[in-house]
């Protein structure tokens, strides 16, 4: 059979190429609506549009899996990558929610960009760690490089650090608006929310690689 | 954990000169289904015949290592080959009832050839096993029709019947759907499923979604070797050895 496509192989192939373009379209979400945050201008109902399509392309991807879990009885790295493949779409459709989660905030409540310096300067570095690791999630997936795979692991934990401290540091201060208040705190609730969900997705990468299941 | 029911030590296998299977170590489980899988010629169906000492039947093969059954090495020269054939039964990929001999004779005759005469016991047995079988309702009212007038599934449960009626303890499965259609696979496959609650199976297939389907442990020989053998959710899910992989995911076979 070496040289010789598998009757299955153009599926996995398929599913692989929207799972590819999903990744793309999240972090186009995700980066779009972190400028919304701190600048002023709106990007909601092109983000809407995406984080819409994602959910279209999670389903497309769960029927597809089934489709070739009926036609061709997947088994070992085939089945664990189409499993993988299929939580990996609701990662990437979750990035999308996320994204435009943020963006209603930052209609509703002008995000963060009028709230004080440090918070607007905290949500940007918050903002550019979570949206590296949505990059880093999308090109794990991929390359396939464990140098990738050691970055996640360390900016998650920063991030989870983060959003502690920013918790913290909030319920310290009494001189916040409430407008600031709310915005920010479901904004950083929302990258960490993001920054989860990559490492969900580097987890099921490494369970297609190695069948490695990691907690 | 379950008790190994069969403990296979340093087993080699030879047609002639050509060695088919090596140096296999192996312990079957009780009351399991073991399933052999590999591709053509990697020494599956050697190994299933060298379980009850079927191998040696054939002109110029001759095995060494051990096979212990119940703590006893069935190669021991104490043994009597035909004892532990009765112990460790065997039914084959196409379906061979006896053509001359009804469906009642194709069940009783392993006690007939045992001396058994009695009319009431050999009446007990024929419809015990043919319950266990599955086939029963289906045969019940004419008993003394040819058994090669049935179905093929009908055929290979007969078979499967009259492997139970010597009270074996373990069932050796050569690829027994292998002639049969989905349906008749279905009833075989349900029936193997039932038959390990009381008994030790042990099936090679082709078929490895049968496999999967069937089996509490599977075992991937390939070159006459034991490359891989474990739960068979560990072997279709995160198989361990790269070969075991590229045969299951159909790279090579």
């Amino acid at each position: 059979m070496r040289g010789v496509k598998r009757i299955i192989d153009p599926g996995l192939e398929e599913l692989s190429a929207t799972l590819n373009k999903m990744g793309e379209l999240a972090y186009y979400a995700v980066s779009t609506t972190l400028r919304e945050c701190v600048e002023d201008w709106s990007a909601y109902s092109k983000i809407r549009e995406i984080s819409d399509a994602l959910i279209l392309m999670a389903d497309y991807v769960e029927d597809k899996v089934f489709e070739l879990i009926v036609r061709f009885q997947p088994v070992a790295s085939d089945l664990r990558t189409i499993k993988s493949y299929m939580k990996i779409a609701y990662d990437f459709a979750r990035f999308g929610r996320y994204a435009l989660d943020m963006s209603y905030t930052s209609q509703k409540f002008h995000g963060v960009r009028n709230c004080e310096a440090w918070i607007t300067s905290y949500i940007k570095e918050m903002g550019e760690k979570t949206l590296n690791m949505v990059r880093l999630s999308i090109d794990f997936l991929r390359d396939r490089n464990p140098q990738l795979a050691e970055k996640i692991v360390q900016i998650e934990e920063e991030i989870d650090k983060m959003y502690f401290d920013f918790l913290d540091e909030l319920a310290r201060r009494s001189d916040t608006t409430i407008r600031c208040a709310v915005s920010s705190v479901l904004i950083v609730r929302y990258l960490e929310r993001i920054a989860d969900h990559a490492t969900y997705v580097y987890k099921s990468i490494i369970y297609i690689t190695t069948g490695q299941r990691l907690f | 954990m379950i008790a190994p029911k069969i403990k296979v030590e340093n087993l080699n296998a030879w047609f002639g000169t050509k060695q088919v299977l090596k140096n296999i170590n192996m312990e079957i489980k009780e009351k399991a289904v073991t399933a052999i899988i590999g591709p053509s010629g990697c020494g599956k169906t050697t190994f299933l015949r060298c379980l009850n000492r079927m191998h040696e039947i054939t002109p110029g093969a001759r095995v060494s290592g051990k096979v212990i059954f119940n703590g006893i090495n069935i190669y021991d020269k104490s043994v009597d080959p035909v004892m532990i054939r009765k112990k460790i039964g065997m039914v084959f990929q196409k379906p061979n009832p006896f053509p001359m001999m009804s469906i009642y004779d194709n069940v009783a005759i392993g006690l007939k050839l045992n001396g058994v005469r009695d009319k009431k016991t050999l009446d007990a047995v024929v419809r015990r096993s043919l319950e266990l079988a599955n086939l029963w309702d289906e045969v019940k009212d004419d008993l003394n029709r040819s058994g090669v007038s049935l179905s093929g599934g009908q055929q290979q449960r007969l078979c499967i019947a009259r492997a139970l009626a010597v009270e074996p303890e373990v069932l050796l499965m050569d690829e027994p759907c292998s002639a049969l259609d989905p349906i008749a696979t279905a009833k075989i496959e349900a029936l193997i499923r039932k038959l390990a609650e009381n008994y030790t199976v042990v099936i090679v297939t082709h078929n490895i979604q049968q496999a999967a389907r069937i089996s509490d442990y599977t075992a991937f020989f390939y070159l006459g070797e034991l490359i891989e053998y474990g739960s068979t959710k560990q072997i279709f899910e995160n198989p361990k050895h790269e070969l075991t992989r590229k045969y299951l995911t159909g790279e090579f076979g």
